[in-house]
């Protein structure tokens, strides 16, 4: 399988230790990728770089095999973008910016664009002024969308999207994977990320920290339990158990993480009496957050 | 809210009435002994003919009073002015104040952080009271100086009340401007609402005062009411009540405007229409121009070209109509008569040719001065970003932003152009086709040399590039205007931009000038295409 995005030693310095650093990625033809990070750890840095927007201080980025800084224009053939942002077309109606920008591609697809506007419910007639954040948003994924792009470069794609639209947006994406395309999206909503991504990269103050599939992921799942005894806690065996982390105990009541499986646990606890117990699985988010505290 | 971030938010009303006001009566008082002659019987035939002129432009500004003296000067072509200039700048900070930082959602974005509406309202009057006042009383100042340096003192105490009076016009076209834009949903609205109203009341006061008998109702006019104090010429009098008058108006209006502020939706007027229910579009627009280069732009800014090309229209069929009167003005007059003597050809034509291509060179600079603040701001509000995101190269967003400024000054020179030739014969200005098309196509350069200098700007550092280029080209403009004027040696003049388009309705076409023009069009086009390319864009 070919590679549809390449980052290597990408670095974009804007001092005070700001930026991107060293990104080395691979995103594979085909891959629904998801970029992770709080805000301003550098996923919208390093998208712009992708779409030649800013220079990179060192190294290079490339798109299908074309360098993004010097084919910029060769890489936006084969590209769909979403920025963070979209900017204000102020009294230009939406079926007009579609035109706009549409026309500087050359050659727009009607049909496309209907069933797009139709599907996430926007109404091209309206003034772009009178657009709230959410419809601003769904006019910009259908000048992502509207010209069946290799790849799909998105920057917080569902930011200000209702939930039945984000619903839209993903099986939008499904569709594009289903199709051959590629998709690298921005995020900070772990959640979204999980609906949509093969694999993510996690991204903390310009450095990859992580990038795994999201298998690997669901392995780096959790749980939280909650026990609660009649008579002894046996918490010395517990601590000892494997995988066995964050024991406390409250009178009565035990509560633990367990990483992997549980039998190291049940039979730390085994010969006790158990009154109650209750295993949560923790959300990705707080996944991402024990990861990014340690 | 911080006086520094009001200031910051009055900026560009500030920097355009210091430009002006300020300099503009210190400039005009000054040079007075060198306009009307430094003899007292010079000066007297200089009144005698302002008295004239004064007559047939009464419809525009209010008779002259003793124009033989700097003050009186100061009063008929300073203080005339100035009352359209400030009812501007008050009705227009009033509209950006409510409505043009409400569309920018920084109104929604204050309130929220809880402060009062009314305590909002209230500081951005308070601080513009404040700031139009020092504005005003430092063009006082600036009037009393200009006439200290031509020799001829005026009085503290006229200026000071003149002042005053321009301190309640401004506050009451202030007000004015805080209750039109409460009706209004957004600042363009709000604007054509109150320049509609500005309009009519000038026209009022025009009407009345160029009628033989004074209409009764021409007194709810603010200029009227400004107009009736005329303290600063010698034997002018101070409008006690008048002024008083103007204060209430804007306070009135101010106490109105907060009530209305208080009551209705931010970001909706109080008058509100109901939205027809249309059905849904789901179709891409068919417009044909949008999809191609050059002309899309043409077609979304189309009704900006339209407006310049209007005014510049306008503005060449009223310099045709003026000819007549100003040559009469020049022969009557004993200190500006000689300058006809010595002009090359016919003197209407040559008229012409210094007041047209006077106005229709700065127009044509201030356009490209906007189209260059467009530039930028497309830069940092993400719109060349998403241009950019198409594949376009950079180098192609510029050339096609410099094919839409060759193709509207065009337009704009060529309709003026056309509207002149029609209009002189009628006014029997003699005039040469061909030297009139020259200087139409020579505003192209001239328009691209001031364009291509602000497309380096723009593309090197787009926020500071509309504040650099308005300074370059306003200390150019001062140098071409003011040198002749002043004497100022020869390669003092030419340092001037202004200067490079020559005099093509009376002289040659200036072809060192063209040359230099072209050389500066390609050096700025090319540099900015290069500087562009190897720029972060919106970073």
């Amino acid at each position: 399988m070919t590679n549809a995005v390449v980052m290597h030693g990408l670095t974009k310095d804007y001092g005070s230790g700001h930026g991107l650093f060293n990104l080395d990625l691979e995103v594979a033809e085909g891959e629904v990728f998801g970029f992770l990070g709080p805000n301003g750890a550098g996923k919208t840095t390093a998208i712009r770089l992708l779409m030649g927007v800013i220079h990179a201080s060192a190294g290079a980025a490339t798109v299908f095999g074309l360098d993004c800084d010097r084919e910029a224009v060769a890489v936006k053939r084969e590209v769909g973008y979403l920025p963070g942002e979209l900017p204000q077309f102020g009294g230009m109606r939406g079926s007009e910016v579609v035109a706009y920008l549409g026309g500087m591609r050359g050659g727009i697809d009607s049909s496309r664009v209907k069933e797009l506007s139709e599907r996430l419910e926007l109404d091209l007639g309206r003034r772009f002024r009178e657009y709230s954040r959410g419809n601003k948003q769904k006019l910009g994924l259908v000048l992502a969308f509207m010209h069946r792009p290799r790849l799909l470069i998105l920057d917080e794609p569902t930011s200000g999207l209702d939930p039945l639209n984000q619903q839209t947006f993903q099986r939008l994406v499904g569709e594009t994977r289903a199709a051959g395309g590629t998709v690298f999206l921005s995020s900070h909503v772990l959640s979204e990320v999980e609906e949509t991504c093969s694999r993510v990269g996690i991204i903390r103050e310009g450095r990859l920290v992580s990038d795994m599939t999201m298998d690997k992921v669901h392995e780096l799942r959790f749980h939280e339990v909650v026990i609660e005894f009649r008579g002894d806690v046996p918490e010395a065996a517990v601590r000892a158990a494997a995988g066995v982390e964050t024991v406390a105990v409250e009178g009565s009541r035990l509560t633990c993480t367990v990483h992997g499986g549980f039998d190291p646990l049940l039979a730390a606890i085994s010969g006790h009496t158990v009154t109650d117990m209750v295993s949560r699985e923790p959300s990705l988010e707080s996944i991402f957050l024990s990861y990014y505290s340690k | 809210m911080s006086p520094r971030l009001l200031l910051r938010l009055h900026r560009i009303g500030l920097i355009a009435m210091v430009y002006f006001g300020i300099f503009y009566v210190l400039v005009n008082s000054a040079a007075f002994p060198i306009i009307a002659g430094k003899t007292r019987a010079a000066q007297e035939a200089f009144g005698r003919s302002i008295t004239v002129l004064g007559a047939q432009f009464s419809w525009l500004l209010p008779s002259p009073i003793r124009p033989d003296t700097a003050a009186g000067y100061l009063q008929w072509r300073g203080y005339g002015f100035f009352a359209i200039l400030f009812a501007a700048w008050g009705l227009f900070s009033a509209c950006g104040a409510v409505r043009r930082d409400e569309d920018r959602g920084l109104v929604e974005s204050w309130l929220s952080s809880g402060i009062p509406r009314l305590r909002l309202l209230v500081s951005r009057s308070v601080f513009f009271a404040m700031l139009s006042a020092e504005i005003v009383f430092l063009t006082g100042a600036a009037g009393w100086l200009g006439c200290l340096i031509a020799g001829t003192p005026t009085q503290v105490a006229g200026l000071v009340g003149e002042s005053v009076a321009l301190w309640g016009l401004t506050l009451a076209c202030f007000g004015i401007g805080l209750l039109v834009a409460q009706m209004a949903a957004d600042f363009r609205s709000a604007a054509s609402a109150g320049s509609v109203v500005l309009v009519a009341m000038f026209l009022l006061d025009s009407i009345g005062r160029s009628s033989i008998h004074r209409a009764p109702f021409t007194d709810i006019s603010v200029f009227s009411l400004f107009n009736q104090s005329k303290s600063v010429a010698p034997g002018g009098t101070f409008d006690v009540a008048a002024t008083i008058v103007l204060f209430g108006i804007g306070a009135i209006a101010t106490v109105a405007a907060s009530a209305a502020f208080v009551r209705r939706d931010i970001g909706a007027g109080l008058i509100r229409t109901r939205r027809r229910r249309a059905p849904e579009v789901h179709e891409v627009s068919s417009n044909p121009l949008l999809r191609t280069p050059v002309l899309r732009g043409l077609w979304i800014r189309r009704v900006g070209a339209l407006g310049w090309t209007a005014g510049l229209a306008v503005t060449a069929a009223s310099v045709v109509l003026l000819v007549n009167i100003t040559a009469t003005f020049f022969a009557s007059t004993p200190t500006l008569s000689p300058y006809l003597r010595g002009l090359p050809g016919d003197v209407q034509t040559v008229l012409l040719a210094l007041i047209w291509l006077s106005f229709a060179q700065a127009l044509v600079a201030i356009f490209a001065i906007t189209s260059v603040s467009r530039w930028s701001s497309e830069d940092s509000s993400g719109v060349l970003e998403m241009e950019l995101a198409e594949p376009i190269p950079r180098w192609g967003v510029l050339a096609e932003r410099a094919a839409e400024l060759v193709v509207t000054l065009t337009i704009m020179s060529f309709v003026a152009t056309a509207v002149i030739l029609a209009l002189a014969p009628a006014e029997a200005i003699p005039l040469d086709v061909g030297k009139m098309l020259s200087a139409a196509a020579l505003l192209l350069p001239f328009g691209l040399t001031i364009a291509g200098v602000g497309a380096l700007l723009a593309g090197w550092r787009p926020r500071v590039a509309v504040v650099t280029l308005s300074t370059v080209t306003v200390i150019s403009y001062l140098v071409f205007e003011l040198g002749p004027l002043f004497k100022w040696p020869n390669w003092a003049d030419n340092l001037s931009v202004f200067q490079l388009y020559g005099t093509p309705l009376i002289t040659p076409v200036f072809v060192g000038g063209l040359i230099a023009m072209l050389v500066i069009v390609a050096v700025g086009f090319g540099s900015a295409g290069v500087v562009l390319a190897r720029r972060d864009v919106a970073a």
